[in-house]
């Protein structure tokens, strides 16, 4: 009797932890479930500015080897990633083959536009203004993407279970390039007019959605389109030329009136601006010689852009403005300017011009001349000058848009990048316009292709 | 209800329970001493082979706690034993004795030395069993080998004496991280860790050190743990020893078994020892001016040669103007001491055992120091005939003092003082250290002036109440803890940066703590012939772990490193908390008759938070059965044959070893935009995840002969382990670098040999213990979508693919150097539109042979598992001195020497090694030293390539230790019963081929096995110590 006591007991005991299944319930709490997160309207919030984190990462560097890297206007003596772009030895390792920090925008934004509706009861226009950032972002990544490789794998909806499609074959380049025209319509109709403050900078505003889609139009040569897009930015209260004595502050201080999209950093999110830029005696990129050479006399902005007492300058001080000097290659806290008034005029500029309205090109080529102390032109002046006017545009973007991450997708955009480089790296081949796409995306997706140059 | 209402209703249950047996058993004590007859028995002890007096010979009367321990002259008085009374002689490697009384007062003794091993208990997962009845495969490590090592932590002990166990150091730094794999790598992802059960409780012996600098492996877990305390160590490899732990024991199960009182007048203990310890051996390095040549080479064969930076070459810089080779500057002989004491005894009711130690070592590497406190008390009380209770704690205090040692970034210590240009000078014209200089750190700089401390608090604590419930039917309780702080501090002075009052600093404090509670009831009956013996349980068990750190820039002052100086924030982590919990229910039984048949089955389900719900329990069952044939009739004949018995076992155990929360997938906070907070996800949910499960079959011979002088154990295994965990790589166009998947399976299988033998046994002895470990691993199937090439790149250098093992590397074959431009016949080239090869460059093995130098030229270049391994140990005895000589030995393994890549690297104008000397300079050169080249266009650099893979192979002098007996008669004077005098020398001599610092080198630990960083390098250690008893 008294052991059927003590066996009761130890029943009881284990008896006990029939309570227990629950304690298996353990949810994160430092951090949200992936389908869990998107609960508030704050939450809708850090979900976008997580997008603008992960643009830091894919623009830090990139702009300038995308940008710049292949083209005419810098020259280098770095290893690695300058002396394989500037000499036309790409490879499928090169670091600015690599696709991952824009994809990492691109699934970030997937997340928002898919959740960022279910943390809103109602469409509303807050609700619209976040997805308006989220898709302007990723159309941003996607042009890249575009202008690099040609055709990419385009995915808009995020990953979240072992049953979707993660071997996508590459996209035809058109079909993105609609994706991203769609994306970017839709934030110039429902993004913020203006963020206020240091937003309407750093933060896609319709402005920004705007210009975005003018260089989208450039690039698929919809010149009509450019011009009213070009339009919408020009109207737009945001923006406006600065004073050429403020000229290096646009990229020094940032937050401009003349910015319509820049990339935010600051001393703990960094970019490598100075590293390429600036390092006083050993910067990844110097101006070239050609480019020293193509200023017209009594150019202002040529003394802010270098030091021209150098005879052979090895740093370009346009980003930290005019006698900057320093031996350091600390990360920079500058911001990068992606997007500014200047550039979307001489765009709209392009653009007349293709349409033969020469009139109204050279009236805005002369409104960024005229800034830079040089005298206006007239069409005459300008084939003299440079052959023709569309010539004239180009250098004047080539000199006004220096190191900012456009020339060479002018050169490509106008089909001009072979006549241009080939003296300098033998470029010779259109289907060498685009990027290699990096092996570690091949080692990972069975689907893809290589393009065809580098096979 | 909660998890905290569980534990909280079962505890003030056992309150209740505890109250009530209090008070029976009050009067129980009552009753005894009423009933208690005075009688004195005493006497004297002997060794029956020397005839010399035994001291702390334990005295028990049979079936009671009274008991006390022999005195210095053998001596001993027991009190209270009655004339039908037995007396119970015990003695650490003598053949316990049963004496009856009958009515003298006078009982002299000469114990006999146990000889046979198979009588030994050895610790199973809840229990103990008789060595020679076990029927899985067990190895056992006992004190004394441990004291022979004087090793610091029980892992590196573990290295060479077990079969079937692999230990290889990550790192030599004091405190360092270990490597160990108990049967091979059963799981690619990283969970390849046994679980570490110490008393019972089973420990987190995770790396929680979040500061690491750059090295890929930190400290030494169990370094908290003092060697001295530990009585055994058990490994438990086959599926019947460890299916009783279920879901973490695919990876084997080391049980560590502290040292507990025994009755008897209090043995104190105090061991004194002192060492140093310096660096195996240098490697070579080229001098200032023989740099500045190779580096003008390197320019000078540019196919469009720039003009050589003045940086490298300019020798009146004062910068520049330096001719040091840094290891000379860095390496250090480097002194230990440790102090260990012990007391331990107990009376009729109470036993115990207290310790103490502490240990102070220096590492090899300059301004590197490890100190540990460590306490213990076991106490157990028989607070009743039918109950006892107990508790072990046990304190830890480690402060580390490391330095950044391993890893690639230039604050890696081991890889600077190697590579570091011997150019640059140590001090600048105005006396500062030229701490920064072009991408490189000063490494003595980095050594004295960074700052990186680990400072760690560990308690781990186990309560038990043990109730017989009735004969053969006894209940016991565990409560444990393992709580443990850690306390990181980090900082980069802006002496040793470029940039102007740039300095760095981070801190984390981490609280882990993990509480277990187990209950069973074991049931032990015998049947005439037949014995049965039974298990059941439950444990419930919880982790927790939290984390807050800072991380800060800009301090206005390099002497103010605490973080609200700092300038700026760069990151925090403020209470970063993760849990994980795990429900368990486990049985055993246990069948045998006359000992000569052997049964026993496991069962243990485990349901565990980690998994998605629907697949959260899992089962784990194994069989095993033993067969002495030795016993049977008609091998009666065979007298020599003392013990023999084959063992088979079958069963599965499990691996859970992934993130808190990864089935759930995360989004992180912290990915802010400027002050904007942001999130992103940044773990993709995978529903299905579950368990690894791991099926093992093991066979085994036990074998005794001539009197038990020879002991030969054997085992054959096969582990196949399917469902694994992988972080499966994904296309980055996903947004997400990999998911978890349970994906293929792996297969490891092998032969153990143990072999004892008592080669001489007079008053010479010689034993001599000799152990081999095969074991073949291969993965046996990886899913087809994820073999985008035939192979999952696994890491920088190695590969992993159906057939072959884990392990090998993957890249370009090095045949050597053209000696001639014409050399190259075929015109190869590098890439399809690349240049050809030329005099000076590497000739690559051309795989396909189409001429061209690619992607697909590439092929397995080595393999890192070796062939087999093991260790030998030989033991002499001569009247008062022993001698134990250990070597331990690994055959077939490779390295991918990253160190000596780095070490001829010019494109990073590194330092080279004096192999550079025979570098190829003209047309006809034949060297295997390519031309340097400072663009690197062939990537002749940057290839994963044969020519950094090395044979690893070595045998070690691992140990020797000589001790010596000072006889009684010297020492009694000064009041001590025992004095021991010492020598270890560890790690004196090893012969290998490789020509890194040491073959036993493991850069990364989990799957990327083989690979030296250039981690903190292994020493030479030579200690001396004395040991007093009192």
């Amino acid at each position: 009797m008294k052991n059927i006591k003590k066996f009761i007991v130890v029943l009881i005991l284990f008896q006990a932890y029939s309570c227990s299944e629950e304690i298996l319930e353990k949810d994160p709490q430092s951090s949200f479930s992936a389908q869990g997160f998107y609960k508030t309207t704050a939450d809708a919030r850090a979900g976008v500015n997580g997008i603008y984190d992960a643009l830091q990462s894919a623009m830090r560097i990139n702009f300038s080897f995308w940008g710049e890297g292949r083209a005419d206007a810098v020259d280098t003596r770095h290893s690695g990633d300058p002396l394989a772009l500037k000499q036309n030895n790409l490879t499928q390792t090169i670091n600015s083959a690599s696709w991952n920090n824009l994809y990492e925008v691109i699934s970030r934004a997937n997340y928002a536009i898919k959740y960022i509706p279910s943390v809103f009861e109602e469409e509303n226009d807050f609700s619209r203004q976040l997805i308006g950032q989220a898709r302007a972002l990723r159309a941003l990544s996607y042009f890249y993407a575009v202008r690099v490789w040609g055709d990419v794998p385009l995915i808009t909806e995020p990953y979240e279970s072992v049953e979707q499609d993660f071997f996508v074959e590459r996209t035809g380049k058109e079909m993105v390039l609609d994706q991203i025209e769609a994306d970017l319509i839709y934030a110039s109709e429902n993004a913020r007019e203006s963020n206020g403050g240091d937003g309407d900078r750093i933060l896609f505003t319709q402005g920004g959605a705007d210009a975005l889609l003018t260089h989208v139009y450039m690039w698929r040569q919809k010149y009509g389109d450019a011009i009213a897009s070009a339009e919408r930015v020009m109207n737009n209260d945001l923006y406006s030329l600065v004073s050429i004595t403020n000229w290096n502050n646009i990229f020094s201080s940032g937050y401009s009136n003349e910015t319509i999209f820049e990339v935010g950093y600051n001393e703990t999110q960094t970019n490598s601006l100075r590293v390429l830029y600036a390092l006083g005696s050993d910067s990844h990129y110097f101006p070239s010689e050609s480019f020293r050479n193509s200023f017209e006399e009594g150019d202002l902005r040529e003394t802010l852009i270098y030091d021209v007492t150098e005879e052979e300058p090895r740093k370009i001080w346009k980003f930290f403005g005019e006698g900057f000097n320093d031996e350091s290659p600390d990360p920079s806290g500058n911001n990068i300017v992606l997007l500014r008034l200047a550039d979307i005029i001489l765009l709209k500029a392009e653009a007349h011009n293709a349409l033969g309205e020469t009139a109204e090109a050279l009236q805005l080529l002369n409104r960024i001349r005229e800034r830079a102390g040089l005298p206006e032109i007239d069409e005459q002046e300008a084939v003299n000058l440079y052959g023709d006017l569309e010539s004239a545009i180009l250098h004047e973007r080539l000199i006004e848009l220096s190191f900012e991450g456009h020339r060479w997708f002018d050169l490509v955009r106008t089909g001009r990048a072979i006549d241009v480089m080939n003296p300098i790296n033998g470029l010779s081949d259109e289907g060498n316009l685009v990027w290699p796409i990096h092996e570690d995306a091949f080692n990972r997706n069975p689907n893809l292709e290589q393009n065809l140059f580098y096979r | 209800m909660n998890e905290k209402n569980c534990l909280l209703s079962f505890i003030d249950f056992r309150l209740r329970l505890s109250s009530k047996l209090n008070i029976t058993f009050l009067l129980m004590f009552f009753v005894i001493n009423m009933f208690a007859q005075e009688k004195t028995v005493s006497g004297k002890i002997i060794d029956g082979n020397s005839g010399e007096p035994l001291m702390g010979v334990n005295v028990i009367v049979k079936g009671t706690s009274n008991g006390v321990s022999s005195g210095f002259n053998g001596d001993y008085v027991i009190h209270n034993a009655s004339p039908d009374d037995v007396l119970v002689f015990s003695f650490l490697g003598f053949e316990t004795k049963e004496v009856a009384v009958e009515g003298e007062t006078e009982i002299n003794l000469a114990m006999e030395p146990a000889t046979n091993a198979l009588e030994e208990l050895v610790i199973v997962g809840y229990g103990k069993k008789k060595k020679r009845n076990l029927t899985g495969s067990i190895a056992s490590i006992d004190s004394e080998e441990i004291s022979q090592s004087a090793l610091n932590d029980p892992v590196s002990i573990l290295q060479g004496r077990a079969a079937g166990v692999q230990v290889i150091s990550n790192s030599g730094a004091p405190g360092g991280g270990m490597t160990i794999r108990v049967r091979g790598n059963s799981s690619l992802n990283s969970g390849n860790t046994p679980l570490y059960v110490i008393d019972g409780v089973p420990i987190e012996s995770s790396e929680l050190s979040t500061l690491n600098g750059s090295e890929n492996h930190g400290l030494n877990p169990l370094a908290a743990i003092n060697p001295g305390d530990i009585e055994s160590i058990e490994i438990l490899k086959d599926a019947a020893s460890t299916a009783i732990y279920g879901s973490r024991a695919a990876n084997g199960v080391v049980m560590i078994t502290t040292k507990r009182g025994s009755a008897g007048a209090a043995r104190v203990n105090l061991n004194v020892s002192t060492g140093v310890s310096e660096i195996t051996r240098k490697l070579s390095v080229l001098n200032a001016s023989q740099y500045r040549e190779v580096i003008v080479d390197s320019y000078r064969n540019m196919e469009n040669p720039i003009e050589v930076t003045w940086a490298v070459i300019d020798s009146l810089n004062p910068r520049n103007n330096g001719d040091i080779d840094w290891q000379e500057e860095l390496y250090q002989i480097a002194p230990q001491y440790k102090v260990d004491l012990s007391v331990n005894g107990g009376s009729e009711n109470m036993r115990y055992a207290w310790s103490s130690s502490f240990l102070d070592q220096d590492g090899i590497i300059l301004a590197s120091n490890y100190q540990r406190v460590t306490s213990r008390l076991n106490v157990d009380f028989d607070i009743s005939e039918k109950v006892t209770v107990g508790q072990s704690i046990s304190y830890t205090n480690g402060v580390n003092n490391r330095i950044n040692a391993a890893g690639t970034g230039n604050t890696s210590l081991v890889r600077e003082l190697l590579v570091r240009p011997p150019s640059y000078s140590m001090y600048l014209p105005d006396g500062s250290l030229n701490g920064y200089q072009w991408g490189r750190r000063n490494p003595v700089g980095l050594a004295e002036q960074a700052t990186h401390i680990n400072k760690t608090n560990r308690v781990i604590g186990n309560q038990y109440l043990e109730y017989d419930i009735i004969e053969g039917l006894r209940f016991r309780t565990n409560v444990s803890l393992d709580y443990l702080s850690m306390k990181e501090d980090e900082f980069f002075p802006s002496t040793l940066d470029y940039r102007e009052g740039y300095n760095e600093g981070a801190v984390r404090s981490i609280n882990n703590l993990t509480w277990a509670n187990e209950n069973y009831i074991t049931y032990d009956r015998q049947f005439g012939d037949h014995n049965f013996s039974s298990l059941l349980g439950l444990s419930i068990q919880n982790w927790k772990y939290e984390r807050t750190g800072l991380d800060g820039m800009f301090f206005p002052s390099d002497n103010i490193r605490t973080l609200n100086a700092a300038g700026t924030i760069s990151n925090q982590e403020v209470n970063i908390t993760t849990e994980h919990s795990m429900l368990s229910y486990f049985g055993r039984v246990s069948y045998d008759y006359m000992e000569r048949y052997l049964l026993e089955f496991n069962l243990r389900a485990d349901g565990s938070s980690r998994f998605g719900r629907d697949k959260r329990f899992g089962y784990f069952p194994s069989a095993s059965a033993g067969w002495r044939f030795s016993d049977e009739f008609f091998m009666n004949d065979l007298e020599f044959l003392n013990d023999s018995k084959l063992r088979f076992s079958v069963g599965q155990t499990g691996n859970e070893a992934i993130g808190n929360y990864t089935s759930q997938g995360e989004f992180s906070v912290g990915t802010n935009y400027l002050d904007m907070s942001g999130a992103a996800p940044s773990v993709m949910p995978n529903s299905g995840l579950t368990w690894e499960t791991t099926t093992q079959y093991n066979a085994g011979i036990d074998i005794a002969l001539f009197n038990n002088r020879i002991l030969f154990t054997a085992d054959a295994y096969l582990k196949e382990t399917n469902d694994l965990l992988y972080n499966v790589p994904i296309p980055r166009t996903t947004g997400f670098n990999y998911i978890t998947q349970n994906i293929g399976s792996i297969e490891n299988k092998g032969l153990e040999f143990l072999l004892t033998s008592h080669n001489i046994d007079k008053e010479f002895r010689w034993n001599t213990s000799l152990n081999v470990s095969l074991n073949r691993n291969k993965v046996v199937d990886l899913p087809d979508n994820l073999l985008t090439n035939g192979y999952i790149q696994n890491g920088r250098y190695h590969i992993l693919q159906e057939g072959m093992p884990i392990g090998i590397f993957y890249g370009w074959k090095f045949e050597g150097v053209y000696a001639r431009d014409e050399d190259n016949v075929n015109g190869v080239t590098n890439g399809a539109l690349g240049r050809e090869f030329q005099g000076g460059d590497p000739i690559w093995n051309d795989l396909n042979n189409d001429n061209i130098i690619d992607e697909d030229d590439r092929q397995i270049i080595g393999n890192a598992q070796p062939d087999f391994f093991g260790g030998i140990s030989n033991d002499f005895h001569y009247r008062n001195f022993s001698l134990n000589i250990f070597f331990q030995y690994s055959y077939g393994g490779d390295i991918y020497s990253e160190i000596n890549h780095q070490r001829n690297s010019v494109v990073s104008y590194n330092n080279l090694s004096t192999d550079a000397l025979d570098r190829w300079r003209n047309q006809g050169d034949v060297t295997n030293f390519p031309r340097p080249l400072r663009d690197d266009p062939m990537q002749s650099d940057s290839r994963i390539q044969s020519r950094w893979v090395e044979d690893g192979s070595y045998i070690k002098l691992k140990n020797v230790n000589l001790q010596y007996n000072v006889p009684p008669s010297l020492i009694e004077r000064l009041g001590l019963n025992t004095l021991e005098a010492y020598v270890t020398a560890s790690n004196l001599i090893t012969w290998t081929n490789y020509t890194g610092y040491d073959p036993d080198v493991n850069s990364y630990s989990g799957l990327r096995a083989g690979v030296d960083e250039g981690s903190f390098p292994q020493s030479r250690t030579v200690i001396f110590g004395l040991n007093f008893g009192f």
